[in-house]
């Protein structure tokens, strides 16, 4: 799988177009433009949006400031999500570009965590690899790996950097050739209407008998609704 | 987060969804609305008289960890930090239901939690 490197590259290098427009509730000194920003699918909200954050600033003054946070249609975005999965979450059915509104004001603290800091991002990006590794691995190879070797992961992905985030990656992505394939596949499924976030089960990726699953077999067993009797496809 | 200053009896009374939880437990897993969690203190955190608790599956990380703050009386200013498997810190909302469907052992979810950072 880590040589499918084409591949690699077109999931990293996804981009979402975005259009940036300052909540008419926010108190401004003149009027403010709108900003246009490519959004990389892997990666944060709150760590890619410094220019926005910047250029309405310009704008505002500091008593009216608060923690920037983000919104589409009236839902706040989960920053804490990847933005490809909040773009196909919220606006995948949309024309681009992606019009999200920016606040500065009333941060809806029961809809989405506070950022303080990159660190917060880098510390939550870990767990979710920790997590992850603790499913395909039992943890052992991210807690066989050195610090630095997780600095350069958070690193490859903070910068943008694709071979230095892999260099790190394709040892989270290998796995004993005799096994077949991880321990458990680590997936999370969301869902546009539903009252639970998304649905995270254990999965192994080889059946008893010691056949290879499909994302298809995955789907049949923990979300059969996303599957037609026809066999096609439910959009969903 | 709304933190007020709560007897730990009190805190019992106002989370139905947080009980001490049976020694027996029977039935399939996912039928049950509520799974057993093991708390244990890690470093200098006080250790929960009352460790073993049946939480609601759709409990929140978050909410588990003022429910334990409120508990052991922690200072407002005081963080609690919450692991699984003595490696990774859940989200804050993320629902213990899942945490114990991928994560659990022998019928429960053993949670370590600490007033600093352990395994960040």
């Amino acid at each position: 799988m880590a040589d499918d490197k084409d591949v690699l590259r077109d999931v990293w290098f996804g981009r979402i177009p975005a259009c940036f427009t300052l909540s008419p509730e926010e108190t401004t000194e003149r009027e403010a433009e709108p900003y246009y920003l490519l959004l990389p699918r892997v990666s944060y909200l709150t760590l890619v949006t410094d220019k926005v954050k910047k250029h309405f600033l310009r704008v505002m003054k500091a008593e009216d400031v608060e923690e920037m946070w983000l919104e589409y249609e009236g839902t706040p975005l989960k920053w804490h999500y990847p933005i490809g999965v909040l773009f196909d979450l919220h606006a995948s059915n949309t024309a681009l570009p992606w019009n999200v509104t920016v606040h500065f004001k009333n941060f809806p603290e029961d809809d989405l965590l506070h950022c303080a800091s990159n660190s917060v991002i880098e510390a939550h990006f870990m767990s979710c690899i920790k997590e992850a590794d603790a499913l395909k691995h039992k943890g052992q190879v991210i807690n066989d790996m050195q610090k630095k070797d997780h600095k350069q992961l958070w690193m490859g992905l903070q910068n943008d950097k694709f071979d230095q985030f892999w260099a790190m990656n394709r040892k989270l992505m290998e796995y004993p050739t005799e096994e077949g394939g991880f321990r458990y596949i680590p997936f999370r499924i969301y869902q546009t209407m539903s009252d639970r976030p998304f649905i995270q089960k254990l999965f192994r990726p080889v059946s008893p008998e010691g056949h290879t699953l499909t994302l298809g077999d995955l789907l049949k067993e923990l979300f059969p609704a996303a599957i037609c009797a026809e066999g096609g496809w439910h959009q969903r | 987060m709304s933190d007020n200053a709560e007897s730990p009896t009190e805190t019992q009374k106002d989370d139905p969804s947080i009980q001490h939880a049976a020694t027996e437990q029977t039935g399939a897993s996912d039928e049950k609305k509520k799974i057993d969690v093991l708390l244990k203190a890690v470093g200098d955190a006080p250790i929960m008289k009352t460790k073993k608790w049946s939480v609601e599956r759709g409990r929140t990380v978050q909410s588990l960890a003022q429910f334990i703050s409120r508990f052991l009386k922690l200072e407002a200013s005081e963080q609690l930090f919450i692991y699984v498997n003595q490696s990774f810190a859940p989200s804050p909302d993320q629902e213990v239901g899942v945490l114990f469907e991928c994560f659990g052992s022998d019928g429960k979810l053993v949670l370590h939690y600490c007033k600093s950072q352990a395994w960040g």
